[in-house]
């Protein structure tokens, strides 16, 4: 079995591919719109915006993991370098928010283009090892470099994004939960949208031949490196997104927030949910963020599952939770397309 | 025997352009020389054949010229352009296209998905612009696959489309690699022992697509054991002996040559 | 001028002892990835696990720490096998990172059990020669110190001897230089890797042992380590004994130059500072293809 199934879509091809896509995307969106008015208390609506800010960060790192094939250790890192750029340009230099925004994803997206730039030599390992070294020195950075961050103190008052005034509508303050939500998961669909594009293009051709076997990528005029590049830039800039809207979502920032711990939960929500077919990640996010809040009376345990899971999941599912659902899909009949440049959701 | 042919002419009367210009190339590991001091000169639309007992270099000559190795001392010029330093992926871009001794295809993915890998040497639009799909991407993208067919109906796999390349026979995975190579429409492909581990009727249709090839004038480096082969598709055969030249001429010269018969003992030449 | 002579000597002796104690740590790594390409990211816990073992023997048999490093020496290799056993052998040949990744579950798994088992508040480990001291030239030793020196010095020439003289060692030399080559000479790889595992893991859980009365013991203990430990491997040169014990003894003395004479925190930047230097710049070893790949 295949550890990761190359861009398989559920979906068939073709013109009824095409109704179905956007069926799909109709649903996402009416789920979306649904989903505030079913958990109704300020904690579920919590979670519910928690969970798109992971579904970003899980699709990101399949990106570069499930797509591009580089283990990388340390996504949180960037997360936090998103975080803090934007929220000390906001409450020190009294930056607009979405200026700051630019910012902070532009800043950790270089981060990632300067670290695989750096690590792109390195094999398998080497490259895993490096982008945790590149991890622990930026959570370092961020608790010892007081002045700008405040260290283990954290950075308090973290303003929403402005309130959005559309002529003819009611002003909507992202102040507000529901509309927070939706201000997020508008941006994860959006994200994964433009992903799933850049996957069905020879973007993806690239990154999945780079990950394939690089050598033979290079007899077709494919430059390694270049592709690690791209896929770390874009990969780190959606973590560097996803960390500017916790910033301003939580409202205080404190570094643990960006630990490693948190890079391999990261990890486990692309693992258990299939690497490389992207709604995988989606699945594993939504998971992992979901369960253990249905689990919360047991506690600590939930690392134990934690943990459980992706020891199983990688011994026995290589190709996580949706290779699993994929496999059941074909022994059901049902025409699951393998072609890459059909799938689209 | 002069190391310079008398040039075949690509369009009668005109003499076919020099397009591979190899000098004095060299490669040792670690003490060992692999290829020591190797040279010719290679003119377009020819089918070359380096043929030699096994450790010859042969594979190692390839890579040299391939850019998977660099060479330690030498000089490669390929139409022109001089080639050092220059890493596998630029020399692809020139136009030298390659098929390897081990197999290295795209397992995972479909035997479609991997020619159009191939294609992808022709991309010529920019990252940003497949943000969203417009209507030249997507006419690029059907073109691709169109194109992908036909070269898999030249490898007689057009009905294996949608297998996962991993899947296929040993022959067939061959031809793939092959058709995956013409994808980036070369100017020079180079095969690494592509007949190695085919039966009888694989082989002969591997010829017979070498001979097609030849027919339309793509300039050929094989790098073979199986002598049938070399002997009925090489313009020229370069001989090559633990890393250096031992002969090299027309398949008729070559099989007389006494030299070359000495290294063989024991093996067919034809 | 003078004066600052004695803690400069204190400095380097107390920065070979943390070294010391980093190559014991570091040293499984660095053989299990020579002899099978794979990184266990689950080590450090072993080193945790391991102090506790000796923690929990030295209470059982009443403050007895010679028993306390057989108990650790014999659940790192215990463990060492068991991770062979159950990720790393039934993975072979397959993608390179599920090992990784399935260690990182076993890492996840390990700590949060200990921690639901023997809870977040550090065990306090006091070997019966921590509190004895030796004053020589203005220095203090404790006789801990003194005893993980000597410890980490007959271990590690004890693996010496093992790699150069005997067979088994040879054999495990050999086939971390040239897998192919290995198996063509007729040694059982599978046994040979599975005898790695538990000759690294013991160091592992000897490590501990000596850790145990220097670091806060809690769960987590290794976790704080691993990171470095990774750094030892990197710069040492992977599968370099060698390599990894120059590393650890320079790792060892840089934090102990940084903690005395900077902030702590800033060692941790220090070192892997070093670490992305020399993966940029350092070829030798530290790159996957040591030369151009066979193709």
């Amino acid at each position: 079995m295949s550890d990761t199934t190359s861009g398989t879509s559920v979906l068939p091809s073709g013109r009824s591919g095409d109704y179905v896509r956007w069926l799909s995307l109709l649903a996402c969106v009416a789920v979306i719109i649904v989903l505030p008015f079913v958990f109704r208390d300020a904690y579920w609506r919590g979670i519910l915006t928690i969970c798109a800010i992971n579904i970003l960060l899980a699709i990101g790192l399949d990106f570069i993991f499930g797509y591009a094939g580089q283990l990388s250790l340390g996504h949180s890192a960037f997360s936090g370098i998103g975080a803090y750029v934007s929220t000390v340009l906001v409450t020190s230099f009294g930056f607009n928010f979405w200026v700051a925004f630019v910012c902070g994803v532009l800043g950790a997206g270089l981060a990632g283009v300067l670290l695989s730039a750096f690590a792109v030599r390195l094999k398998g390992h080497y490259l895993a090892i490096a982008s945790l070294g590149f991890a622990v020195i930026t959570y370092q950075i961020l608790v010892n470099w007081i002045s700008v961050t405040q260290g283990p103190l954290g950075i308090y008052g973290i303003p929403s994004p402005p309130s959005l005034s559309i002529p003819g509508l009611p002003e909507i303050s992202f102040a507000n939960q529901q509309m927070y939500f939706y201000l997020v998961a508008s941006f994860a669909l959006l994200t994964y949208i433009v992903l799933r594009n850049l996957i069905s293009s020879p973007i993806g051709d690239a990154l999945i031949a780079v990950r394939e076997d690089e050598v033979s990528a290079a007899s077709l005029g494919i430059y390694g490196t270049k592709w690690k590049v791209v896929a770390f830039g874009v990969g780190c800039s959606i973590a560097g997104m996803a960390g500017c809207f916790y910033a301003s979502f939580i409202g205080t920032l404190v570094p643990d927030a960006f630990f490693i711990t948190e890079s391999f939960m990261i990890l486990a929500m692309v693992v258990i949910g299939g690497r490389g077919n992207l709604w995988g990640a989606v699945l594993g996010a939504v998971l992992l963020t979901v369960v253990p809040e249905l689990l919360r009376g047991i506690g600590d345990f939930r690392l134990i599952i934690y943990g459980l899971a992706l020891t199983f999941v990688a011994l026995f599912l290589p190709g996580g939770l949706s290779g699993v659902i994929i496999q059941a899909m074909r022994r059901m009949g049902l025409a699951v397309s393998g072609v890459k440049g059909d799938a689209h959701v | 025997m002069s190391d310079v042919l008398a040039s075949r002419t690509a369009f009668g009367g005109v003499p076919a352009r020099r397009l591979f210009d190899v000098r004095d190339i060299g490669k040792s590991f670690g003490g060992i020389h692999a290829v020591r001091s190797v040279s010719f000169e290679l003119d377009e639309g020819i089918v070359f054949a380096i043929i030699g007992p096994n450790g010859a270099g042969k594979s190692t000559l390839l890579n040299l010229l391939s850019g998977n190795y660099q060479p330690d001392t030498g000089s490669l010029t390929f139409d022109g352009v001089d080639l050092a330093g220059m890493p596998a992926y630029r020399r692809a871009r020139l136009g030298i296209a390659r098929t390897f001794q081990k197999i290295r295809l795209f397992k995972h993915l479909t035997v479609l998905e991997n020619v159009i890998a191939g294609f992808h040497i022709h991309r010529q639009v920019p990252i940003w612009e497949y943000v969203w799909p417009s209507r030249v991407s997507l006419a690029d993208r059907r073109r691709w696959r169109e194109e992908a067919q036909e070269l898999l109906s030249f490898v007689r796999l057009s009905d294996r489309a949608d297998a996962i390349a991993g899947s296929l026979a040993y022959g067939q995975q061959r031809m793939l690699e092959i058709a995956r190579a013409l994808a980036t429409r070369p100017r020079l492909f180079m095969l690494d022992e592509p007949a190695a581990g085919l039966n009888n009727a694989e082989a002969s249709f591997l010829l017979e697509r070498l001979d097609i090839l030849r027919q339309r004038r793509m300039t050929v480096i094989l790098v073979e054991h199986n002598m049938d082969l070399v002997m009925n598709v090489a313009d020229r055969i370069f001989v090559l002996e633990t890393g250096q030249k031992l002969f090299t001429g027309t398949p008729a010269e070559v099989q007389r040559d006494p030299a070359v018969i000495a290294a063989y003992l024991g093996e067919e030449l034809h | 001028m003078l004066d600052l002579l004695p803690i400069l000597a204190q400095q380097i002796i107390n920065g070979l002892v943390l070294g010391s104690i980093y190559v014991l740590a570091t040293l499984g790594l660095t053989l299990i990835f020579g002899v099978l390409g794979q990184i266990n990211f689950a080590h450090a816990d072993f080193v945790t696990l391991g102090a506790f073992a000796a923690f929990f023997a030295a209470r059982l048999t009443g403050g007895n720490y010679i028993f306390a490093i057989l108990a650790a020496l014999l659940v790192g290799a215990l463990l060492g096998l068991a991770i062979n056993g159950a990720v790393f052998s039934p993975l072979r040949g397959q993608d390179e990172t599920r090992p990784l990744v399935a260690t990182i579950g076993v890492s996840v798994l390990l700590e949060n059990t200990a921690l639901a088992v023997l809870g977040p508040v550090p065990y306090v480990f006091d070997s019966p020669y921590s509190n004895q001291v030796i004053r020589v030239a203005g220095m203090f030793f404790t006789v801990q110190n003194m005893l993980v020196m000597i410890v980490a010095v007959l271990s590690i020439g004890a693996l010496y001897m093992f790699l150069k003289l005997t067979f088994l060692g040879k054999a495990l030399r050999a086939l971390s230089q040239d897998r192919e080559a290995a198996g063509l000479m007729g040694i059982n790889q599978k046994q040979l890797i599975a005898l790695t595992f538990v000759i690294g893991s013991a160091f592992a859980g000897l490590a501990g042992a000596m850790l145990g009365p220097v670091l806060v013991l809690t769960p987590f203990a290794g976790a704080s380590v691993i990171v470095k430990a990774f750094a030892i491997v990197i710069i040492g040169g992977f599968g370099n004994v060698e390599g990894t014990i120059l590393a650890g003894l320079m790792i060892g003395l840089i934090e102990s130059f940084t903690t005395q004479f900077l902030t702590p925190g800033l060692s941790d930047i220090v070192v892997f500072g070093i670490l992305l230097l020399m993966l940029a710049f350092r070829p030798t070893g530290l790159i996957a293809e040591r030369r151009e790949e066979n193709v």
